[in-house]
C-alpha cells in the first residue's frame, strides 16, 4: 500500500495470520504463506474453524491452497485480540454433532414452508436449481 | 550462599552417603549381574521399537561381560541411569533387590532404563521427543538430561502449534482427542515444542529448522561409531553412517535456514517450560549448580516468550522477496492504464485523498502537501501477437505455438456479415445496438477529453452523424412500423439508452429529426414500453432538444400529437396522458411553448401556426378535463407555467378544473386575474 497507493495488495498480509471466508461457507484461519496475482492463496496451518450458535470448533487442516476466486473476504487476525471472544470453543465432535443437529432443523423448517407454499398453489424453485450465488 | 552450600552438602552426602553400601555390597554381589542382565536385556528389548529380533541378541550379548566383572555392568547402569518416568519402570525395579545400588559412588541411584540419546552421542543436548505429555502426568519431571520414550503418546503431532488450540493435538484424527491427558501443553511453549523437533536433527545438524510433515517419532537413532564403552550398538537399530538421510517419517529439509531463526535456540535445553524445579525426581538428580543455571534460562525463556512467538517463526519467508516482487510486478502491469478516468477506484480514493488533506491543511494551516500519485513503471506490455501468420507465397497458415499460446488452432477469420445472417430481426436489432454503442462510447470518450482540438471536434461529429446515419431514421414515414429500423432499436431498453446518450452529441436539425420521428410513434413505442418503463430514460435529452426548438418546429410536432390513428378512436393525445413519458413530452412542448409566446421573442410563424396552437391548447385542455383522474399519469415534471396557459384561452372554471386534475400549484394572484 504504502509504494502503490490508491491500490489493495496482500503482499503485506504475507507470514500473518488470517481469516478467510471461502465462497461454500467455510471458515478457515491459517497463515498466509504465499500468493500470486489471482489472489490464490496458500495458508499454512490451516484450521477449519465451524461455528454454530456461540459455540465454535476447530479442525486442524494442515496446508490448503486456495484458488482465488473461491474466497469472499479475508482478513488478518491480531493474535493479541484472539483470544478474546465471547465465544466459546468445543470439540470437533461437539461442534459437528451441532452442526447436523442445526442443519436438521433448517431441513425441518424449509420442508415445512415448502409444504405450506405448495398447500397454498405457490411454487418456490428449488435451491440447487438456482444459481447458488 | 549458605543456601547453595547446603544443597551442595546435601548433594555430597547422597552421592557419597551411598558410596558406603556400595563398597559393601559389590563383592558380595557378583552374581547380580548375571541376574539383572536378563532383566535388562528384557528392559532393552522392550523398549526398542522393532525390539523382537534385538531380545535374544541383547540377552547373549549382555551375558558376555559378565565375565569382566561388575565394573562393566557398573557402566551399564550408570548408561541407563537417566530418567524414565514411565511405565516400564515399575517393572524394572522388581527384580533388583537393591535398586540403587550399581557399586558406583557416583551413581545416586540406578533406575533401569533405556540408553538415552545423550548418552549415545555427546553432540545431544536434548533429545526430549514428545516427552511433554508424558510429563503431565507426572510431577517428576527432569529439567535437561532428557528422557527418550520408548513409546511416542499417539499424538505426536510436532507441528508448531501457533494456533494454540489444544484440539490441534488431536491432529492425526479423532481418537487422539479421546485422551486428554496426553494433550499439550502450554499453549505458546514454543522453544520446547520446536526442541521436540529438533532432537532427531540435533546430531545431524544444528541448522534444521523445517519438518514440514508433522513427524512421528523418529526410530532411535545411534550412529554405528557411537561407542558407550557398550557391548552393542547393534542390538539397536543403527542407522547408517549416513548421516544426511532423514529418519523415515520425517520429512527433514536441510535447505536453507530461515534467517529469523536463532540457532542458539536449538540447543536451550530450557524446553519445557512447566518444569517443575523443586520436585525432587526420583530420576536423575541434577547437581545444584547445573539446576540453577538451567532455571534461570526457564525464566529466561518464559519472560521472552511473548516477543518469541512473533519474531522466530520458521516457515517465514517461504515466499521469497524475489517472488513478491514479482507479484507486485504483474499486479502494477495490471494496473497500468493510459485512461485513470475510467477507474471508479482510482477516481474515488484521490478525491478523498484530496479533500482530507484540504481538510488538513485547513485546520493545521500546513503546507500543502501532494498527494502520492500512482507511479506504475512503464513495464512494456506484451505485443499482442498475431494469431495468424501468413507467409508471403505460402499456402494456407502457419501454426506458431508461443507460451502464451501454446496450441493454437487455425484462426477462423471473423466475417461480418453474421447480422444478416440471423433472420430474425430482434436479433439484428440487438446486435445494431451493441455495435453503435460501442460507437456512442468512443463519442464519449472524445467529449470526456475536454480540450478538444478542431480536428478533435470534427472527428467527434463525423463518429456521431456515422452513428446517426447508422441509425437509419426514417421520421414521420407511414411504413409498418415491424420494419423501421431504428424504431425496432427503441423497442429495446439499450436502445433507448444509446439514442438518449447520443442526442447531445448531435445537430439540433438531426435531433429534431429523433423527436419527431419518436412523437409520431408514440403509441406504439407507449405500447411497446409497457413492460419495460424505459422511456423516461428519453425524457431528459428530449426536454432539452424541446427546449431549443422553434415555434413552428413545435408546432410540428405537436400536430402529430393530434393527428388522428387509423386503428384507434383515441388520439395520441390521450393516449399520452394516460402514459408517464408521453404527459411529460405534452407538458414540455406545451409548456415550451407558452415560454415562447409569453416571452417577447419574434417567433417568425409560418401561417397557420397560432391557429394550430390554439387548437392543440383547447384539444389538450379538453381530454384532461375529459380524461378520469385516476387514468391520469403523473409526470416526470410539471410545468409551472401550464396553467398559464389554460388561464389565456380558457375560462376560469375550466382553469380551476384542469389545476385540481393536474394537481398543480395554486396560481398567483396576478394570473388568476387574468383568467
Amino acid at each position: 500500500m504504502n509504494y502503490m497507493p490508491g491500490t489493495a495488495s496482500l503482499i503485506q498480509d504475507i507470514d500473518k495470520k488470517h481469516l478467510v471466508l471461502l465462497r461454500d461457507g467455510r471458515t478457515l484461519i491459517g497463515y498466509l504463506r504465499s500468493i500470486d496475482q489471482f489472489a490464490n492463496l496458500v495458508l499454512h496451518q490451516t484450521v477449519e474453524r465451524i461455528h454454530v450458535g456461540k459455540k465454535y470448533g476447530d479442525i486442524p487442516r494442515g496446508i490448503f491452497v486456495v484458488r482465488g476466486e473461491n474466497v469472499v473476504l479475508l482478513g488478518e487476525i491480531d493474535l493479541e485480540k484472539e483470544s478474546d471472544t465471547p465465544l466459546q470453543q468445543v470439540s470437533i465432535e461437539e461442534i459437528l454433532e451441532e452442526q447436523r443437529v442445526e442443519q436438521q432443523a433448517k431441513q425441518e423448517s424449509e420442508k415445512l414452508k415448502v409444504q405450506a407454499l405448495k398447500e397454498r398453489g405457490l411454487c418456490v424453485p428449488r435451491a440447487d436449481t438456482l444459481d447458488e450465488y | 550462599m549458605a543456601e547453595e552450600d547446603e544443597e551442595l552438602d546435601l548433594y555430597n552426602e547422597m552421592t557419597f552417603g551411598i558410596e558406603q553400601d556400595c563398597t559393601e555390597e559389590d563383592t558380595s554381589k557378583p552374581p547380580m549381574p548375571p541376574e539383572m542382565s536378563p532383566e535388562l536385556a528384557k528392559a532393552v528389548a522392550e523398549e526398542t521399537e522393532a525390539g523382537e529380533d534385538l531380545g535374544p541378541e541383547a540377552a547373549e550379548e549382555l551375558e558376555e561381560p559378565q565375565e569382566e566383572g561388575a565394573m562393566e555392568m557398573e557402566q551399564l547402569g550408570s548408561e541407563l541411569e537417566e530418567e524414565l518416568g514411565t511405565e516400564d519402570q515399575e517393572e524394572d525395579q522388581e527384580p533388583c533387590e537393591e535398586p540403587n545400588d550399581l557399586g558406583d559412588p557416583a551413581v545416586m541411584r540406578a533406575v533401569q532404563s533405556k540408553p538415552t540419546l545423550e548418552s549415545q552421542d555427546s553432540a545431544v543436548l536434548d533429545s526430549r521427543i514428545g516427552a511433554c505429555w508424558a510429563d503431565f502426568g507426572k510431577e517428576d519431571v527432569d529439567k535437561a538430561i532428557v528422557q527418550v520414550l520408548e513409546r511416542p503418546p499417539p499424538s505426536t503431532s510436532v507441528a508448531l502449534d501457533f494456533l494454540g488450540s489444544p484440539v490441534q493435538r488431536g491432529y492425526r484424527g479423532s481418537p487422539r482427542l479421546k485422551r486428554p491427558d496426553i494433550r499439550l501443553v502450554p499453549p505458546k511453549s514454543f522453544p520446547q515444542r520446536f526442541l521436540r523437533q529438533q532432537s532427531p536433527l540435533v546430531p545431524r545438524s544444528p541448522c534444521s529448522p523445517r519438518p514440514f510433515a508433522p513427524p512421528r517419532r523418529p526410530p532411535l537413532l545411534f550412529t554405528s561409531n557411537q561407542t558407550t564403552g557398550y557391548a552393542s550398538p547393534t542390538r539397536f537399530q543403527p542407522m547408517p553412517p549416513n548421516i544426511s538421510r532423514p529418519p523415515r517419517p520425517l520429512a527433514m529439509h536441510f535447505g536453507p535456514m530461515s534467517p529469523s531463526l536463532d540457532p542458539a535456540l536449538f540447543f536451550s535445553p530450557s524446553a519445557s517450560g512447566q518444569l517443575n524445579l523443586s520436585v525432587p525426581s526420583h530420576l536423575t538428580q541434577l547437581h545444584p549448580q547445573h539446576q540453577r543455571i538451567l532455571t534461570q534460562r526457564q525464566q529466561q525463556s518464559i519472560s521472552s516468550k511473548k516477543l518469541w512467538s512473533p519474531k522466530v517463526d520458521p516457515y517465514a519467508g517461504l515466499m521469497t522477496s524475489k517472488e513478491k516482487d514479482w507479484v507486485i510486478k504483474v499486479e502494477m502491469i495490471q494496473l497500468q492504464s493510459e485512461n485513470t478516468d475510467d477507474d471508479y477506484y482510482y477516481q474515488t480514493y484521490y478525491h478523498r485523498l484530496e479533500h482530507k488533506q484540504a481538510e488538513e491543511e485547513l485546520l493545521g494551516g500546513r503546507n500543502k502537501q501532494e498527494p502520492p500519485k500512482l507511479v506504475t513503471p512503464f513495464i512494456q506490455k506484451v505485443e499482442t501477437y498475431n494469431s495468424v501468420v501468413r507467409i508471403a507465397g505460402s499456402l494456407g497458415q502457419v501454426a506458431v505455438s508461443t507460451c502464451y499460446s501454446p496450441r493454437r488452432a487455425i484462426d477462423a477469420v471473423h466475417h461480418a456479415l453474421v447480422e444478416e445472417a440471423t433472420g430474425s430481426h430482434r436479433l439484428r436489432a440487438l446486435h445494431k445496438i451493441e455495435k453503435l454503442f460501442l460507437q456512442l462510447l468512443e463519442v464519449e470518450e472524445m467529449q470526456r477529453k475536454m480540450s478538444l482540438a478542431a480536428e478533435e471536434q470534427e472527428q467527434k461529429s463525423q463518429d456521431a452523424e456515422r452513428i446517426y446515419q447508422a441509425l437509419k431514421i426514417r421520421a414521420c414515414s407511414s411504413e409498418e412500423e415491424a420494419e423501421d429500423e431504428f424504431l425496432q432499436l427503441l423497442c429495446v431498453q439499450k436502445g433507448k439508452k444509446l439514442t438518449a446518450r447520443l442526442l447531445p452529441h448531435l445537430s439540433p436539425e438531426q435531433a429534431e429529426k429523433i423527436l419527431l420521428t419518436i412523437t409520431h410513434h408514440l403509441p406504439f413505442l407507449m405500447k411497446k414500453d409497457v413492460l419495460d418503463e424505459s422511456l423516461p430514460l428519453l425524457y431528459s435529452p428530449l426536454n432539452k432538444v424541446v427546449g431549443r426548438m422553434t415555434f413552428s418546429k413545435l408546432i410540428e410536432v405537436l400536430q402529430e400529437m393530434s393527428r388522428p390513428l387509423p386503428e384507434s378512436p383515441e388520439l395520441p393525445v390521450t393516449m399520452a396522458l394516460k402514459n408517464q413519458f408521453g404527459i411529460s413530452l405534452l407538458y414540455s412542448l406545451l409548456s415550451h411553448g407558452e415560454r415562447l409566446l409569453s416571452s417577447d421573442m419574434p417567433l417568425e410563424p409560418r401561417s397557420g401556426d397560432f391557429e394550430m396552437w390554439t387548437d392543440t391548447v383547447f384539444l389538450v385542455a379538453r381530454e384532461l378535463s375529459q380524461v378520469p383522474k385516476a387514468s391520469l399519469v403523473e409526470p416526470l415534471f410539471l410545468p409551472s407555467n401550464l396553467l398559464s396557459l389554460f388561464c389565456r384561452y380558457l375560462d376560469k372554471q375550466t382553469v380551476v378544473h384542469l389545476e385540481a386534475k393536474m394537481e398543480c400549484s395554486p396560481l398567483p394572484s396576478e394570473a388568476a386575474m387574468l383568467c
